[in-house]
């Protein structure tokens, strides 16, 4: 089974950002990404295997497709293909519900639903959802999230009010950023947040991330997830960890399940990142993480 | 240089200046006269046909907006409520009820090869059955061996067997939107939606697609409007991928093939710098039968599938808003780039609140390039209100109005979707007569059988299936319709000045009719018989029912 993904969001949040950066790689995973327009990607011409209308082949395994008039056509096209893929990535259109797309992966045997994102423009999200012809377009998008990418935020304005009309249309934790940087190991296996269901939406998540320049002591780092109050609900992270230099240690926490896995070489140049998600409520104790640094 | 003429026992030419005649003169595929024989004299030598002239002569009919895949669905068996001619003229007789429907597919099963291949069947409306819907069980009567998957009239809904439901693993615990559940919550053998679509291409493979556009289909299709009278048709939605466009030209070039076809690119499937190049390109391949012009825009979804773009106060029955296809942002940027390249655009709105956002972007197009006589077209505009018209009146819009979903749909529309009084003004043919709105009737074939007679008969006599008159108000005569399926048409597909009307110099293309329109019953139209037609001055007749 292949883990199926759905990145929906209104035009403009900055959907397309977020899959150049799955596309340009570095995440050893071969994703194919079924898109609306490959004008709007960013692909590093030297990474195109071939272009063959409709699909663009990478060197790096990944595959992108047009899903033109029909995405249930591209999506069983793609299906057929000779080629595995590990994971493969929907981008919704601008007006779609990216819930209902997710629904595919529950009835076809050979895809698992792992996820909705939805891309949220965190400087228009608001004045959307206040439209009268696109308002409630906007507002089924959000409700469908397991996770919500809040963007653009170096353009937000009023930013604890836009958190707490968000955690009102989605129970979804919230990643925040500016142009898409995110983990992207953090959009993969997510919870089930989305509707149908509507869990309860009183608690407003928040997530964290840190980054350290220099080696970090693994026995600190796996304490301090290990000793994580009941609010932190998810980790992930790539590390170099200071008994392993040489390698990239990623590490995953959900509930009290550490899994710590390598996965190939360091790549020199680029720091440790942790990310953790979780309750607003346990704020202070995520402070802690830069202890580590000191080991 | 041969000179034919056709004698009539009327022929009525929609050319104002000579509304009736009892001969026309055919020369080169094109007319040269009507009029009295006297009257055509004058042209010099030719040879008097008279095999019309106890018949009635139309210009051929135009259907503005139909699916070239109407002839590819025949490949199926039809499961409809109602009569329907496939393209070799064979009745499908109407199944009444759930247990016909179950009897006729499993005789159909018996004929298919015993490979576990899928049956798929189509047109099924369990709107008629009086709240019976089908299940599970009843379709496993047919085969719990193969997959069974029958497809609902709107397309937009599918039942299956549980073969279909066992290797999707859709259980009672499968929570996913678009499976019907029974109150016990067990899934009933129902889904709708993105859900059916999916599961009707896995269940009958991808190659769908194909075998509902290819070259057989399109003859297929061809065959079936002819049969009906019609001598231009549309494919109102496509995405012209070659292999389709190859299909075309090869079903086009040849002699016997009976109509004019009229393709529209769909304007959502690239990005329109692609779309106008690729539509630009395809022009140089045009020939007379086929004529590449058309783009299409859909923005919502449609009212009886609960997905209309609707504005205030919504559903009658309270359901939430549709959704858009193609929403506002992209309704403009798509629109303003086919209108400064010069393209006509149809706009496929169902909701009136999609019709109002398409009017607003052809006023904001026009603003920022002003045209001349674009004639961008609303599809279906079935919830257009007068206001509406008057605006599209003052941008120099058309409308091609759904007459057939009156009879089809009007039912539920007045009882759930609409309510009695947008219901009583849904497809507003005699508001576009009063404000002035050029404007076609339609089909929308295979959504609905392709027949313009009776989407003629559906303008003028307003009938649901139940026998309700859905708004007399909105009623036109005899005459306006049978414009609005000629000329009117011709109009909104900017083919007026070629064909839609029996006028010196334009295309031979006639609807050769058993009796005068103008004569009998109003409430008889849709039983008028067509003999066949001419196209370009070729004699296509129907096969005998
Ligand atoms: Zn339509
Ligand atoms: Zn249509």
């Amino acid at each position: 089974m292949i883990p199926f993904t759905v990145i929906g969001g209104f035009l403009g949040a900055g959907k397309t950002t977020l899959l150049n950066r799955l596309l340009a790689g570095g995440t050893g995973r071969r994703f194919a990404v079924l898109v609306n327009d490959f004008g709007a990607l960013d692909i590093d011409g030297a990474l195109i295997a071939a272009h063959g209308g409709d699909t663009i082949s990478l060197a790096n395994g990944c595959l992108c497709c047009t899903i033109g008039d029909s995405l249930v056509t591209t999506l069983l096209a793609l299906l057929e293909r000779p080629e595995r893929f590990d994971h493969i990535v929907v981008e919704a259109s601008g007006v779609a519900d990216p819930g209902r797309i997710a629904d595919i992966a529950v009835i076809e045997p050979r895809l698992m639903r792992d996820g909705v994102i939805v891309v949220v423009d965190a400087a228009e999200v608001r004045m959307r959802a206040a439209d009268r012809r696109v308002g409630d377009t906007v507002t089924r998008q959000l409700a469908a999230a397991d996770l919500l990418l809040l963007n653009k935020l170096d353009l937000a304005q009023d930013l604890p009010t836009l958190r707490h009309w968000l955690s009102t249309h989605s129970s979804a934790p919230i990643l925040e950023a500016a142009r898409a940087e995110v983990p992207i190991d953090l959009l993969f296996g997510l919870d089930r947040h989305g509707a149908p269901g509507g869990s309860d939406t009183a608690n407003a998540f928040k997530s964290w991330s840190y980054e350290w320049p220099e080696p970090v002591a693994r026995s600190v780092l796996l304490a301090m997830l290990r000793d994580a109050p009941a609010g932190v609900l998810r980790a992930k992270g790539i590390l170099r960890f200071a008994d392993t230099v040489d390698r990239r240690s990623v590490v995953h926490m959900v509930g009290r399940r550490i899994d710590v896995d390598e996965q190939g070489p360091w790549i020199e140049g680029q720091a440790s990142r942790l990310v953790l998600l979780g309750t607003r409520a346990v704020l202070d104790w995520a402070q802690r993480g830069n202890t580590c640094r000191d080991v | 240089m041969s000179t034919i003429v056709y004698s009539a026992r009327r022929i009525l030419t929609m050319n104002p200046g000579q509304p009736f005649a009892t001969h026309v003169a055919v020369r080169d595929g094109h007319i040269l006269g009507a009029g009295s024989i006297e009257s055509l004299k004058g042209w010099g030598k030719f040879e008097l046909d008279e095999r019309f002239k106890d018949r009635v002569i139309l210009p051929g009919f135009v259907e503005g907006h139909s699916h070239a895949y109407e002839g590819g669905v025949w490949k199926f068996p039809y499961v409809g409520y109602f009569d329907r001619v496939s393209p070799e003229g064979k009745r499908s007789p109407g199944l009444k009820n759930i247990g016909e429907v179950v009897t006729a597919l499993q005789a159909y099963e018996k004929t298919m090869p015993r490979d576990g291949s899928t049956l798929l069947a189509w047109g099924f409306d369990p709107i008629y059955f009086g709240g019976r819907r089908m299940d599970l069980a009843d379709l496993d009567k047919v085969s719990t061996d193969r997959p069974v998957v029958i497809i609902h009239s709107n397309f937009h809904v599918l039942n299956a067997n549980t073969p279909v439901f066992a290797k999707a693993n859709i259980t009672r615990s499968t929570n996913v939107h678009g499976i019907v559940k029974d109150a016990g919550g067990e899934p009933t053998g129902e889904l709708q939606e993105i859900t059916a679509k999916y599961m009707a291409y896995r269940a009958a493979g991808i190659e769908l697609a194909a075998v509902l556009s290819d070259e057989p289909a399109i003859r297929g299709f061809a065959k079936v409007a002819q049969l009906a009278g019609v001598t231009t048709a549309t494919d109102l939605h496509n995405e012209l991928p070659e292999s389709t466009v190859e299909a075309y030209l090869r079903a086009t070039s040849s002699e016997d093939f009976p109509v004019r076809l009229l393709p529209a690119f769909a304007a959502g499937s690239v990005p329109p710098e692609q779309g106008i190049a690729r539509l630009q390109a395809l022009m140089k391949r045009n020939n007379d039968k086929l004529r590449f012009q058309l783009v299409k825009i859909v923005t919502d979804g449609s009212i009886q599938g609960l997905s209309a773009r609707m504005r205030w106060p919504g559903y009658y029955d309270g359901t939430p808003n549709g959704v858009w296809n193609i929403g506002p942002d992209d309704i403009d940027r798509l629109l303003l780039a086919y209108h400064r390249a010069g393209f006509q655009v149809h706009i496929h709105t169902n909701g009136d609140e999609a019709s109002e956002v398409a009017i607003e972007a052809v006023e904001r197009a026009l603003a920022a390039a002003p045209r001349w006589d674009h004639r961008h077209t609303l599809q279906h505009a079935q919830m257009a209100d007068a206001g509406q018209f008057r605006r599209m009146k003052a941008l120099g819009m058309c409308a091609n109005l759904f007459a057939n979903h009156l009879f089809y749909w009007g039912d539920i529309h007045y009882a759930k979707t609409l309510g009695p009084e947008r219901a009583e003004r849904m497809d507003a043919c005699a508001t576009a007569l009063a404000t002035g709105v050029p404007f076609a009737i339609h089909c929308d074939a295979p959504v609905t059988p392709i027949s313009p007679l009776f989407t003629a008969w559906c303008a003028v006599n307003r009938l649901t299936a139940s026998g309700r008159t859905l708004g007399e108000a909105e009623k036109i005569s005899v005459a306006d319709a049978l414009r609005a399926i000629t000329l009117g048409a011709a109009y909104t597909l900017k083919l007026d000045e070629e064909l839609g009307s029996i006028d010196v110099g334009k295309r031979a293309d006639f609807a050769i009719l058993e009796d005068d329109p103008l004569e009998v019953a109003p409430e008889k139209l849709k039983d008028v018989p067509v003999w066949g037609t001419v196209l370009g001055g070729r004699v296509f007749e129907a096969p005998k029912r």
